[in-house]
């Protein structure tokens, strides 16, 4: 059973490392949470599985002077790749286990599929569907109905870097990006486009879990958004303050986002913040022919100095 | 902060479109503006004493002036900043003249305009620091891109002032253009006579380092101390031991290889040596046609080498100088002829360039100073010169005159009277430019003395007559009908453009360059041979057609630059530089790979990695600044804040 070679392999690994980072059951069967394994004991808590939504890479610039390990989906391989790139953490401190991913849940879906979701008793997983258990009635839910879009369109199941890699290597779902849901919204007129943005925003209660959810927002105590020196943007609650963090948020992505989607999952409003940085992350793609967090000797192309970029004719010579 | 406001009227630049007067009184209520007031001339000396007087007696702090460009100025108002005993870096300026006088008309708008303007000076220099320069030691050796005649003339003067001297040159010689010319106009006399005692003293000089055959790779670095990588070419031939006999050129039987220097119309060999009086006199092997590189086979250069010269294992190779100022005279190109169709370049063989027709008439050329048509070799009796070929012309994209084919035309008749006495020339002109000393009585000469025909018009076609001549059909402009004229040889006067690359060349340099590729002088007048990048200089045609005379004084004058830089014992770095907050500063290095100047290094800070900045290195281009994401580099005087105080001086509605 893969599960129980990761946690073989772990174990062998965990006396050179200070602890490794995966998931285990949450405060409900139906929520995974980051667990921490300092002992072999801790690591027979470990689960894998359609619940593990978070991308722990998140918590690896903190840990830079700490020896770790994380475990992986194919996803969140490609924010440590990026992390690495940036040099916000070091290769060497760093053990990566990686194990082919089958996508995660949607939390939303569930509650949509689910409305007692909140009272799940147990859930089991097979390898396509989901069955929970709640107080009043047992559902079995097909993987595909309620996985993450993201998961939908996944290039890199397996992880695209990782010291130890567990289980079978599984196909991608598609091998290039469709951006079918950017062409379908921006195909909207401007008005409508605005329209749909500022009554998103409207509901954005300013919590920012989507940047500390996100992996590669490293500004920690100086966040442009929070900022008084220089006071970029201001505290008030309108749409535009709230929409500019957004744009803002996006631009500082462009290029280094590698689209893993913890902003969106985090957002307790349901905004589809990730609709943002895919629009830039295509601009990117088209401009540079570039795919942020596949490389960790590649340089994000927003981060190069270039007098003459290969796409972009300035000049005529 | 005490502020004082200065609001300038230029004559009637400012104040002839703006109310200057107004824009004070508002500025007089904006925030911690203690007094404001107009002025006739700022920048005059009554003006200067003005604002050091108004320091004195209203206890200024700082200084707003609103007048012209800080290009032309801003070093001015410092100064008097200083004299008035004031931190210099505590003014800044608003531009109401090139950003509002003269660009509207309306009285009313310009004034709220300029008002907005010196109210973004005014939330800027409240956030200034008094800022000091750091000293800096001047490595006082020069780099001379390009051995024309301009650079060379650099480089004897700065070697003569005692100055060390490196000198890069593309081709395996130097000498450029004029190597090239048989004889120069006006006075007619030879060339290389001239030029080639020249080319010698650069060789002989002590203080001259000749790379020749080498290109310039890279700079980095700034003003006294650049740092540049030279890329020497493989030229197959250690030129240590090559002693220029020429007998591996006369063995060598690949003859497909262009002849560069006798301008493709001579025979060439894939080892070559340029002429006689090349400087060095050594031989080069282009790779491109040397049957041993390209087929492994032959090696005749090898075998007769009494020198033991020749190495087919030679590599390109970059070496590293260090200098302290740099004077560009990389010249010129030629316009392509083959652009005019109807003139037939490229098509007709006796359709030839001035420059092709230069190396005919040259003793030293292909054809041994006999003028021959280069289809059958007979001495041509009608040659017939059409000028303006890539010049002054917008439907090849080259509006702008080359300046000096008038000349060498009139010369090149003149020389074909000499050579071919029952010769009769055609010059097409459209008109006649000869501003310079002795030039419009030489263009005279030609036409007087040695029976040029003119004819003011342009060809419309050059065609084969089928009896081997061509037939050259144009316009007389002055007579106002067609002419037809049978010629045994065309000669297209073709125009100058910017030497190959020159973009690129400039882009490493750090200087800018016009929309044809020309290097841009500091000021059209005043600066003629500055860049504005400092250390930087401009000599020849590289900066814009020029003949020699032209291109050897400002040879000269930009060696005085050089001269003048050196000879200041230290240089002062601009303040105006990055910094880094160590507190925010996240160690993540993007900063150090944007800097386009290599002026930010990673430094180790109680264990963790942070970025730091080489004060004089750092231009204050503040790419640093927008790379970081969270703001903990800040380009001085030109911070977040500071950019954010001017955005909301101007959004205030």
């Amino acid at each position: 059973m893969m599960l129980d070679q990761l946690k073989e392999t772990i174990k062998t690994a965990l006396p050179e490392l200070d602890f490794v980072m995966g998931w285990t059951t949450g405060y409900d069967p139906l929520h995974a949470t980051p667990l921490y394994m300092y002992e072999p004991d801790d690591v027979d808590q470990l689960i894998w599985g359609p619940l593990n939504v978070h991308n722990l890479a998140v918590h690896l610039p903190a840990l830079r002077h700490k020896k770790v390990g994380i475990v992986v989906k194919g996803c969140d391989s490609r924010s440590v790749v990026e992390l690495l790139q940036e040099n916000l953490i070091d290769r060497e401190n760093v053990v990566i286990f990686g194990a082919p991913c089958n996508g995660v849940v949607d939390m939303t879906k569930i509650r949509k599929a689910v409305p007692d979701a909140h009272f799940a008793r147990s859930v089991e997983t097979a390898d396509n569907s989901l069955t929970i258990t709640t107080d009043k009635d047992t559902h079995t839910l097909s993987l595909a109905e309620v996985m993450a879009d993201k998961c939908t369109r996944c290039r890199f199941p397996n992880a695209v870097e990782a010291d130890h890699f567990v289980g079978e290597k599984r196909i991608p779902a598609v091998e290039t990006d469709p951006y079918a849901d950017l062409e379908s919204f921006e195909s909207q007129g401007f008005a409508e486009r605005r329209d749909f943005w500022m009554a998103e925003m409207d509901r954005c209660i300013r919590c920012y879990a989507c940047r500390n959810a996100c992996p590669l927002c490293v500004c920690r105590d100086h966040c442009v958004a929070q900022s008084r020196e220089p006071h970029w943007v201001s505290q008030r609650d309108g749409v535009r303050d709230k929409f500019m963090f957004q744009v803002i948020h996006a631009i500082h992505m462009a290029g280094r986002c590698t689209e893993c989607g913890e902003c969106e999952r985090a957002c307790p409003m349901d905004i589809p913040v990730l609709l943002l940085k895919r629009k830039l992350g295509n601009v990117i793609h088209d401009l540079f022919d570039y795919d942020a967090g596949l490389d960790a000797e590649a340089r994000p192309p927003l981060l190069a100095f270039k007098l003459e970029e290969d796409s972009i004719k300035e000049k005529d010579w | 902060m005490r502020i004082g406001v200065f609001v300038c009227h230029c004559g009637s630049n400012i104040e002839g479109t703006v109310d200057t007067a107004e824009v004070s009184r508002i500025a007089s209520d904006y925030p911690e503006v203690a007094f404001a007031t107009d002025t006739m001339y700022a920048c005059s000396e009554p003006g200067q004493d003005g604002i050091i007087e108004a320091i004195g007696e209203h206890k200024l702090d700082g200084v707003v002036v609103a007048s012209c460009t800080p290009r032309m100025h801003e070093a001015t108002f410092r100064n008097t900043l200083e004299r008035a005993g004031l931190n210099p870096y505590m003014f800044e300026m608003a531009n109401i003249r090139e950003h509002v006088s003269w660009i509207g008309k309306d009285r009313e708008a310009n004034t709220n305009k300029a008002a907005d303007l010196v109210r973004m000076a005014v939330e800027k220099l409240r956030r200034n620091r008094p800022l000091t320069p750091k000293e800096f030691d001047i490595n006082r050796r020069v780099l001379v891109i390009g051995g024309g005649v301009a650079g060379i003339q650099a480089a004897l003067d700065c070697a003569d002032a005692g100055l060390e001297v490196i000198m890069v040159e593309r081709e395996s010689t130097i000498g450029g253009k004029m190597a090239k010319l048989d004889k120069t106009f006006p006075t007619v006399d030879c060339s290389s006579c001239i030029l080639g005692p020249r080319m010698v003293e650069v060789a002989q000089h002590p203080n001259i380092t000749l790379h020749a055959y080498s290109e310039v790779d890279g700079v980095s670095g700034y003003v006294g101390n650049f740092s540049v990588k030279i890329k020497k070419k493989a030229r197959y031939v250690d030129w240590n031991k090559c002693t220029g006999c020429g007998e591996c050129v006369e063995k060598c039987p690949s003859r497909k290889a262009p002849n560069t220097f006798d301008e493709l119309i001579g025979p060439g060999r894939a080892i070559n040596i340029p002429f006689p009086q090349a400087i060095p006199k050594k031989a080069t092997i282009n790779a491109d046609y040397c049957i041993r590189l390209t087929k492994g086979k032959c090696g005749a250069c090898e075998k007769v080498c009494p020198a033991g010269a020749i190495d087919f294992d030679q590599q390109d190779e970059i070496i590293s100088e260090e200098v302290g100022a740099v004077v560009a005279a990389t010249g010129y190109d030629l316009f392509d002829w083959t652009v005019y169709e109807e003139y037939g370049g490229g098509r007709y063989p006796d359709v030839i360039t001035s420059l092709q027709y230069e190396r005919l008439l040259s003793a030293s050329g292909p054809t041994g100073g006999h003028v021959k048509r280069p289809s059958d070799g007979k001495e041509p009796k009608n040659v017939v010169f059409i000028q303006c070929v890539g010049s002054r012309d917008k439907s090849v994209d080259r509006p702008y005159c080359s300046g000096f084919c008038c000349m060498y035309t009139a010369k090149q008749a003149i020389l074909t009277k000499d050579h071919i006495p029952d010769s009769t020339s055609y010059v097409f002109y459209m008109d006649i430019r000869a501003p310079g000393k002795l030039y419009d009585e030489f263009t005279r000469r030609a036409m007087e003395e040695y029976g040029a025909q003119y004819i003011r018009g342009r060809v419309g076609m050059v065609y084969p007559d089928g009896k081997g001549n061509l037939t050259v059909r144009g316009a007389d402009t002055l007579l106002g009908k067609q002419v037809e004229i049978q010629a045994d040889l065309v000669v297209l006067a073709v125009g100058v453009e910017s030497a190959k690359n020159s973009p690129q060349l400039a882009e490493k340099l750090r200087i800018s360059y016009d929309k044809y590729g020309f290097f841009m002088e500091g000021h059209p007048k005043l600066k003629p041979c500055e860049t504005n990048t400092a250390g930087v200089y401009l000599a020849g045609a590289c900066q814009g057609p020029k003949d020699i005379p032209a291109s050897v004084a400002q040879g000269s004058a930009a060696a005085s630059k050089v001269i003048g830089l050196f000879s200041k014992k230290k240089l002062k770095s601009d303040p105006q530089t990055a910094l880094v907050d160590i507190k925010r500063c996240i160690g993540c290095g993007k900063c150090v790979l944007t800097c386009p100047f290599g002026a930010i290094k990673e430094t180790d800070f109680r264990g963790q990695p942070k970025a730091e900045v080489i004060e004089t290195v750092c231009q204050g281009c503040g790419i640093c600044s927008s790379t970081c994401p969270q703001g903990a580099i800040q380009l001085r005087h030109f911070t977040d804040n500071q950019i954010l105080a001017e955005v909301e001086a101007i959004c205030r509605f």
